[in-house]
């Protein structure tokens, strides 16, 4: 078959950025193409571009085996539905429907029996006198497919048509699009940032991100099968393991063997491993193929989406010293001051300032009248990059006082290896009072804690999800308590309608043909 | 919200003291014979019937109206390609543009006029290009185009103002959707863009047509006393001659045809079944 429109090579460049990196694609005729990305991924620029709207800079389009580029958008033998619809205003729905036949100069009454014939295909023959600005922004959504069909084009191009409607209305327009499709009988480019809007409704979905293309294909493959874990994630959501592919149908994750339905990499390929959460099933811990703690059950509606954690992330444990010590007072000043020994390792020490003293050291001096902050004046310290205690002294101009340690140390922290991360976290002291006041607890303890993981291999900072600790905030006495800090470990989301006790622990089970293997994404 | 209503109050006893009251009285003049006593009011509709029977005070009424209808017509016709093009100017230059037309605005217009007249005089600046180019003596002040030319001037950036602000706040997407039916630029332009800036022009015709129906200054200045308008007329009634109550039955019959005249045009913009129908 001959496709009906060719991108070749499109590159759009704004302002010195490459928003379009060279696109080529083919549609053909009757298919409801949807071009799928986050906003910014170059989609609605492509159709602009095929509408007329803009120019490309490089590149060609063919239309039916022709150079379209230096067309006019008014000769293009194509109509666009836009986001916002851009019906006039100042024009009831008739003339609206009617504009481009008017325009095309076709007599009276043939103008008249088109219209009527398309406001009945999208069901609004009873608004044809009313105002547009008086319907619906689901009848104002038929209305211009209406202006645009009403034309006859080989193709239509809709732009985020759906965008503006609330979900109900989505759902019901959604169905009708398909329907007018199939009885219009011609191409659709549909642009979206939905996943589920393209599943529903294409033959052909073009995955997009940063100007290029991912993956074409019929929503079955790029839900079954998506090449890499960009689109994965984009469609749908997914659990994407690491793993490595020992030979043809036999893939490890997780330390186990697992039998698979693909082949054709290279044997112990570097592989992401992708399960959809439907797929996966909960079973008593002794039947299942991998085992884990539940984490989170929520309730959707129709099943329960369930956390499932099989191996815990990096943890880090600080000591926090609790002591309940009071402020030193100066009577003759009328000023009080606080602050608190702290830890730091020997990298700390070169980067060391007054101000990162008195912020780890959290020192406070303030009025004993109005309770104002008064600054501290002077810092006095002597500190040198190896192990030990070293004093630091704070004080006010008005001779107000306070004295604590430095001390020094070996830095802190959790290597582990199968992450490829890294957490690291100080012993920290800290008053009764400080943890009475804080709003935001476990924030507080990270600061405090000065917690911190990287990923070892990007060199990027990771996420700690979880801050334990085994205290009442509220009524916590002097002391010393343990406090952990911990990145997220390896989870798999579970769509089921079997309900799991939070923190019980369960066993996943799924057959070879739910494993999907992409290659690594190679950018 | 009751302690905000209170604020108006000022306001209300302003608009009463400054506004409503002397319409009142003019209406009270308008009605009575003059020399009443403050007690013995004699009511007449003299007044009407002398203005609306006497033919030369009709025509100054024509001349008015024509003259205001030629400069509305003429600052639609130079202002609407002007804010057309504005519109459609880079951001960069429309700016610099829009001060352009606005500048003339932030001196006196009767200062403007005065310049005007010297210019128009016999032996001013443009009798003398007039006589260098060989076309000899011609009249200019106090002809009705003298004055006419001196109102566009004055009024056209008002128009101006009006409908670039309703082109350039007209959604671009209606111009592609146009476009994308297959209209070319000057059909988008026709069944679009116009239509869709009329209400930009209305007020900018409310803001011309108004004033230079009763303006008073520059048909006196310009005209020279040749181009007697309906303003010179209330003028001389209330401060030459010291009739007051024929120059308020005058006003008041001028503010009859104005109100008419807006209404029509208001109606025109909002009646959404006449709104440029294609």
């Amino acid at each position: 078959m001959k496709p009906l429109i060719q991108f070749k090579n499109i590159v759009k460049e704004f302002d010195g950025q490459l928003v379009l990196k060279g696109i080529n694609l083919d549609i053909y005729e009757n298919e409801f193409v949807t071009l799928l990305g986050p906003s910014g991924c170059g989609k609605t620029t492509l159709l602009r571009i095929l509408g007329g709207f803009l120019e490309q800079t490089e590149g060609q389009i063919l239309f039916d085996g022709e150079d379209i580029s230096k067309v006019e958008a008014y000769n293009r033998d194509l109509n666009t539905v836009f986001q916002k619809y851009a019906l006039f205003p100042h024009m009831n729905v008739f003339d609206n429907v009617a504009f481009g036949l008017k325009i095309k100069k076709m007599s009276k009454d043939i103008i008249e029996q088109k219209v009527n014939r398309m406001l009945k295909l999208v069901n609004l023959e009873e608004y044809a006198d009313r105002g547009v600005n008086e319907l619906s922004g689901g009848q104002q959504q038929r209305v211009a497919i209406a202006r645009a069909l009403v034309n006859e084009p080989k193709v239509l191009l809709l732009d985020e048509p759906l965008g503006a409607l609330d979900l109900k209305l989505r759902k019901e327009m959604q169905k009708e699009l398909k329907k007018i499709q199939q009885e219009v009988g011609i191409t659709f480019i549909f642009v979206t940032h939905d996943q589920e809007e393209a599943l529903t409704m294409s033959d052909k979905i073009v995955v997009m991100k940063a100007g290029e293309i991912q993956q074409v294909g019929t929503p079955e493959d790029i839900y079954n099968e998506p090449v890499n874990e960009y689109v994965a994630n984009f469609i749908g959501e997914s659990n994407i393991i690491e793993g490595i592919m020992k030979k043809d149908y036999e893939v490890v994750f997780e330390d186990k063997k697992f039998e698979c339905v693909d082949f054709g990499f290279k044997p112990d390929e570097r592989v992401d491993v992708v399960i959809r959460p439907e797929d996966l099933e909960i079973v008593p811990r002794s039947q299942g193929k991998l085992k884990g703690v539940v984490k989170s059950v929520q309730f959707k509606g129709v099943h329960y989406e369930i956390i499932v954690e099989t191996r815990p992330g990096t943890s880090i444990t600080v000591m926090m010293k609790v002591s309940d010590d009071r402020p030193v007072i100066n009577e003759a000043a009328r000023e009080k001051m606080s602050a608190n020994d702290f830890y730091l390792d020997v990298e700390d020490v070169k980067e060391l300032d007054d101000a990162e003293i008195v912020a780890r050291a959290d020192a406070q001096a303030w009025s004993m009248d109005d309770d104002e902050l008064i600054s501290i004046s002077k810092v006095e310290y002597d500190i040198k990059p190896e192990k030990g205690t070293y004093p630091v002294t704070f004080s006010t101009s008005a001779g107000t006082s306070f004295t604590v340690n430095m001390i020094v140390k070996d830095q802190n922290r959790v290597e582990s290896k199968e992450y490829g991360e890294e957490i690291f976290a100080e012993n920290f002291f800290k008053k009764v009072d400080e943890i009475h006041e804080s709003v935001a607890l476990d924030t507080d303890l990270k600061i405090w804690a000065n917690a911190q993981a990287w990923d070892l291999d990007e060199d990027i900072p990771v996420e700690i999800t979880t801050v334990d600790y085994d205290f009442d905030p509220e009524n916590i006495t002097p002391g010393t308590y343990p406090v952990t800090f911990k990145t997220t470990g390896y989870e798999y989301k579970v769509d089921t309608t079997d309900y799991a006790e939070v923190d019980s622990v369960v066993g996943l089970t799924f057959e070879p043909e739910d494993i999907h293997i992409m290659s690594k994404e190679t950018f | 919200m009751k302690q905000f209503a209170k604020m108006a109050i000022p306001y209300a006893i302003w608009a009463a003291v400054m506004i409503a009251i002397p319409m009142l009285m003019i209406l009270l003049y308008a009605i009575t014979e003059s020399g009443n006593g403050v007690v013995t009011l004699k009511f007449t509709l003299d007044n009407f019937i002398y203005f609306l029977t006497d033919p030369a005070l009709l025509r100054v009424l024509m001349t008015s109206f024509k003259i205001a209808i030629y400069t509305t017509i003429l600052c639609i016709l130079i202002g609407y390609p002007a804010a057309y093009f504005m519109s459609k100017l880079n951001e960069k230059y429309r700016t610099t543009v829009l001060l352009l037309i606005t500048l003339p605005t932030w001196i006196n217009m009767l200062v403007r006029t005065y310049a005007w007249m010297g210019m128009l005089q016999v032996d001013g600046l443009f009798a003398q290009i007039l006589g260098m180019l060989g076309i000899g003596d011609v009249q200019l002040i106090g002809t009705e185009g003298a004055v006419i030319f001196v109102m566009v001037y004055n009024f056209l950036p008002f128009m101006i103002l009006q409908i670039y602000t309703s082109l350039s706040k007209m959604d671009k997407s209606y111009l592609e959707a146009a476009s994308d039916l297959g209209a070319n630029k000057v059909q988008s332009f026709w069944r679009v863009t116009f239509p869709l800036s009329l209400p930009g022009v209305i007020s900018g015709i409310t803001l011309v047509f108004l004033p230079a129906a009763s303006t008073f200054q520059i048909s006196q200045l310009i005209g020279q006393g040749s181009v007697p308008m309906i303003g010179n007329l209330i003028e001389s009634f209330f401060l030459k001659t010291g009739d007051w109550n024929k120059g308020s039955a005058i006003s008041l019959i001028m503010a009859v045809i104005i109100m008419f005249s807006m209404y029509l045009a208001k109606k025109v913009d909002k009646d959404p079944s006449t709104r440029g129908r294609i």
